[in-house]
């Protein structure tokens, strides 16, 4: 059975609407991934199979974790959900939005943060946050209260006017985190975010992004860091070489695999994996 | 593409902008630069221009000792060193004849020029005064003709020779001062004599020749800078507009902030607009800034020369005229446009801007030639010369500098239709980079020849890719290219029929079935093999038919826009004139029909289907079997009819009502060409089809017009055809199916699964 978070699981069970709950579920299940597959073509290697036929669903006010090692094809599916890539087989959509054939509107549900999505040296996190806001369509007075609340929510009154070549590390996360919020998006979508950051600014993201769960959003969270999967995630699934190798919670993931903690977990299922991988290589 | 949001196109556009303009770097190459470069050249030039002036020739005279004391040219007042010595920038030794002669004077004079300091050397031989003064008491040789008498050494006069260097600009200058001097000397000699033997001057020069020039100043002034200027100016256009480029595509691919971009909800067309306009902006503003720091600088060094026009006579070159100026801005608008797209949509496709600087060289080689063939003298703008991409709209602007607005006027709308076409294929085309992943996240790969065939045999899909489908049109195009230069031209019309199959079968059809074979999984479907009903192929037959009179009427109108060269065709006319009609028609109608099909509408086509849109397939491959063709008039014409060649290939799914239509087009023609003279009488039902016989004699053929009731007609059951052919099944390819699926985005959710 699908384990959804408590305060949805709740009005889905209710009796009198149980001959409705399959609208209301399609409508909560906001993000909705059914066998993405995504193929390149390599030179040397030939065709390399970067996601394997995922499977998964995302709803709101959770924290869906992606946890894997380099390689594994986490970043090719966000950028899949975020439409930057289109996938070879399968499909998702995103609050009810195909991402093949409704890029522009899926775009506009999510708000996207990435290790690759940087901020523009020649311009200052206010120009750059009011930049974005415009190209989502808000308008100035929408503009400036979202600003507010974003600069203040992530401490970001200090570099309003600074320009982006000369801000920390930290700093252009921040930027880039509040350009993704400008427009309030239900979808966010976190690829390795913390990912060069010191401990502390590592820790304050973390909390942001707890506290956009606690918001109601839906929060994807792409990580290869442990800790944070173990501390921040409603829901994770493990991913190794494109394969989705296990999805859950922790607590039923552990129970289902008999291991101890999630880094055991981890280890086991990518160790079988590869295993499996080679014995189907020398079968093949 | 969907409809453009202009209120993110502006947003993007400011943003780019400012961004630009907020870069030290390129604010000085854009502003800063000329406003240094052209006073800085000027100042150079000047230099260059003074050191030039000083340079004085240096010539050695050999044997003018007697030239000086000669009795005659005393009392002539002749002599030969004051005519020297009137010539500015000479300066002239003398030295006597040698005695004995070691060397040639030939030789000594290339010795003296090569290890001495002369430019040039005058030989005067020793009897040359006798020569000059004792034809009076020589008698004369009536029996042989002066041009005998020339070519005799032992009966040629003697003269003076000036030796110099060709190779060298200083000695072809001290020449061409030298002769000037003898010139007037000789002259003056002619004079004297004629004074001595009392004869008239008249008798020497019995008129002169006035030039009397009818252009005002300001207009001779625009003709010199309108042959100048716009050359430059899109120099600086294209540079202009490559630089930007680069950054805002490639520049932003490496520093990250790309992907940023295609995250937010715009449409990747508003975001190439966006960097077009940018980039637009910068080409007009670099040009702009150039024209006018080099007009300004060079009306400041060209006033210098002012008054040595004035002495002279000749034209002041002076500031080009302000009309001028305004029509340079205003050409330069779309010109920028052109060339803004056509590097956006090469800075997309580089991964680095290391890389997209790379890319300049390839659109300067391409844009180069159309800047500088409007520049030759024999250039002018007519209407097969106004629809060339660039060199169309600078013949355009040189009429409209010159003055001559009404004849420009004419001319505007097939300029304007042509860049346009070619600013909208370039847009199209950036768009498309744009939407492709593999160009947007090209990942640096290591060339190695043996694994990329590796990878592309171990690819291979039904039909051809994009790159393979071009590849093979550009091959048959080399093929026949090197083919037609070294194939000698035939004498006889077997050689003509063996040389015509050839060519087609080795050069044209072969390859294609030898890539598809080679390059994919299904020939059958990459050469379009497939059945189709027998209806379709009676239409492509009817077609054919009914479009032959207006094929006709359009060869016509083609020929008087790019006239026949008549002779250049007489042989190939006179081998087929005596060839029999079945032999023709299988040689020049059928087997045409079956190579160029499998090649351009089979695998051709079939590759170019992944770009996206059956319309560019049809374009591109109808200009590949345009221009295979070898004379202008037929690429015009073949181009013009691939275009629905290739609708019915794409509507049927089907090689063979190509075939049928090329077959029956091409026999239709030959077939007239063959009706020969006296044909109304022959066949007299023929003649209500065509026009009057005044009208059927046309420039270099001796093909009969078909009246219009008729072209009408052809055309109208036509357009019915190609309406029942719209009927059909038509199958769209997987890149045609995405294409149309994020033109037409729905707004609303798609159901659940």
């Amino acid at each position: 059975m699908l384990l959804l978070p408590a305060r949805v699981r709740r009005i889905v069970i209710e009796p009198a609407l149980v001959g409705q709950a399959s609208n209301r579920l399609a409508y909560l299940l906001m993000i909705h991934v059914r066998e993405l597959t995504k193929t390149y073509t390599d030179l040397e290697r030939g065709p390399f199979v970067a996601l394997a036929g995922v499977t998964f669903d995302a709803h709101p006010g959770e924290i869906y974790g992606l946890l894997g090692p380099n390689g594994a094809g986490k970043t090719t599916l966000l950028r899949i959900l975020s439409t930057v890539l289109r996938p070879s087989g399968g499909m998702a959509t995103l609050n009810g939005f195909d991402v093949v054939k409704q890029p522009a509107m899926v775009r506009r549900q999510i708000g996207f943060v990435s290790t690759n999505t940087a901020v523009y040296d020649r311009m200052t996190a206010t120009e750059m946050v009011v930049y974005f806001g415009r190209l989502h369509g808000l308008d100035d007075e929408t503009l400036k209260t979202r600003l507010d609340i974003i600069f203040d929510q992530l401490q970001m009154d200090e570099i309003r006017n600074v320009l982006g070549a000369k801000m920390s590390t930290g700093m252009k996360q921040k930027v880039s985190i509040a350009r993704a919020l400008v427009h309030d998006p239900p979808i966010l979508v976190f690829d390795e975010a913390t990912v060069g950051l010191d401990v502390l600014v590592a820790r304050a993201l973390l909390n942001i992004i707890a506290d956009l769960r606690d918001q109601g959003k839906c929060v994807i969270l792409s990580t290869h860091i442990m800790r944070e999967a173990e501390r921040l995630c409603d829901r994770l699934a493990i991913v190794h070489r494109g394969h989705l190798l296990a999805e859950g919670t922790q607590e039923a993931m552990l129970r289902e695999h008999g291991e101890q903690d999630l880094e055991e977990l981890f280890f086991s299922l990518i160790t079988n994996h590869e295993t499996q991988t080679r014995l189907d290589a020398v079968a093949g | 593409m969907g409809s453009t949001n202009w209120s993110n196109v502006r947003l993007i556009l400011a943003r780019e902008l400012r961004d630009q303009l907020r870069d030290r770097r390129t604010l000085f190459m854009i502003a800063v630069l000329p406003l240094l470069l052209y006073p800085l050249m000027g100042m150079l030039f000047m230099q260059m221009a003074q050191f030039m002036q000083n340079h004085a020739s240096k010539v050695l005279v050999v044997g003018n000792e007697d030239l000086n004391t000669a009795e005659a040219f005393v009392e002539q007042g002749a002599p030969l060193v004051e005519y020297l010595n009137q010539v500015d920038l000479i300066d002239v030794d003398f030295e006597a004849r040698p005695e004995t002669a070691d060397e040639g004077i030939s030789a000594t004079a290339h010795r003296r020029m090569v290890d001495g300091p002369y430019d040039s050397v005058v030989y005067f031989p020793d009897d040359f005064v006798m020569a000059v003064f004792g034809y009076a008491d020589k008698p004369r040789d009536t029996a042989r003709s002066s041009a005998e008498l020339e070519n005799d050494p032992e009966a040629r006069q003697p003269r003076p020779e000036i030796f110099f260097n060709a190779a060298k600009d200083q000695s072809r200058i001290a020449y061409e001062r030298v002769a000037a001097a003898l010139t007037r000397w000789r002259t003056n000699l002619i004079q004297s004599s004629l004074e001595k033997y009392e004869v008239p001057k008249q008798a020497s020069s019995p008129f002169e020749i006035a030039a009397m020039d009818v252009a005002e100043p300001k207009f001779r002034r625009a003709a010199l800078w309108s042959k100048v200027l716009p050359f430059v100016v899109l120099v600086w256009a294209l540079t202009g507009a490559f630089y930007p480029a680069v950054d805002l595509c490639a520049g932003e691919k490496e520093r990250g902030t790309l992907e940023t971009l295609l995250c937010s909800p715009v449409h990747r067309s508003d975001i190439v607009w966006g960097k077009l306009l940018t980039v637009m902006v910068f080409s007009v503003m670099t040009a702009v800034l150039n024209l006018l720091c080099m007009v300004f600088t060079a009306s400041f060094i060209l006033s210098r020369f002012d008054a040595l026009a004035a002495a002279t006579g000749t034209t002041s070159l002076g500031p080009p005229p302000i009309t001028s100026l305004g029509w340079l801005l205003v050409a330069l608008i779309p010109l920028s446009a052109l060339f803004s797209a056509l590097a956006l949509s090469l800075a997309a496709m580089a991964r680095s801007s290391k890389e997209g600087q790379y890319y300049l060289m390839p659109l300067l080689m391409v844009t180069m030639p159309l800047m500088i063939l409007p520049m030759l003298p024999s250039s002018e703008l007519n209407f097969g010369t106004s629809i060339i991409p660039v060199s169309g709209v600078v013949l355009l602007l040189r009429q409209l500098m010159e003055g001559e607005i009404r004849q420009a006027l004419i001319y505007v709308l097939p300029v304007a239709l042509v860049t346009g076409g070619c600013c909208l294929f370039a847009f199209r085309w950036a768009v498309d980079q744009f939407n492709n992943e593999s160009v947007l996240f090209r990942e640096s790969e290591r060339f190695d020849l043996i694994q990329f065939f590796k990878h592309i045999l171990r690819e291979r899909s039904e039909t051809p890719g994009v790159g393979m489908a071009v590849l093979c049109g550009l091959l048959i195009l080399l093929v026949r290219f090197f083919a037609g230069m070294v194939v000698p031209m035939p004498d006889s019309w077997h050689s003509f029929a063996l040389v015509t199959t050839i060519t087609l079968v080795a050069f044209v059809a072969v390859p294609a079935a030898v890539m598809s074979v080679a390059f994919t999984t299904s020939p059958r479907r990459a050469l379009l093999l497939n059945g189709t009903p027998l209806t379709a192929l009676g239409a492509a037959v009817l077609l054919a038919a009914c479009l032959h009179p207006f094929a006709i009427w359009m060869s016509t109108i083609i020929t008087e826009i790019y006239p026949v060269n008549t002779e250049a065709l007489a042989p190939l006319q006179g081998l087929l004139a005596g060839a029999p009609l079945y032999q023709l028609l299988f040689v020049l109608a059928l087997l045409p029909a079956v190579c160029e099909e499998l090649a351009f509408r089979g695998f051709i086509l079939s590759g170019l289907r992944h770009l996206g849109t059956k319309w560019r397939a049809i374009l591109i491959s109808s200009l590949f079997f345009g221009l295979t063709h070898g004379m202008l008039q037929q690429s015009v014409m073949a181009g013009l009819f691939g275009m629905v060649i290739g609708y019915l290939a794409i509507q049927t799914g089907s090689l063979f009502p190509c075939i049928a239509f090329h077959a029956v087009h091409n026999g239709l023609m030959i077939s007239l060409t063959q009706i020969g003279e006296g044909w109304t009488t022959r066949w007299p039902w023929l003649q209500p089809l065509f026009a009057s016989s005044e009208s059927s004699s046309l420039s270099g053929t001796e093909l009969p017009t078909y009246a219009w009731p008729v072209i009408m007609a052809g055309c109208l059951f036509a357009a019915i055809l190609l309406r029942w052919f719209r009927s059909f099944p038509y199958l769209p390819s997987d890149e045609e199916r995405l294409h149309d699926a994020l033109e037409h985005q729905p707004l609303q959710p798609v159901s659940q699964p």
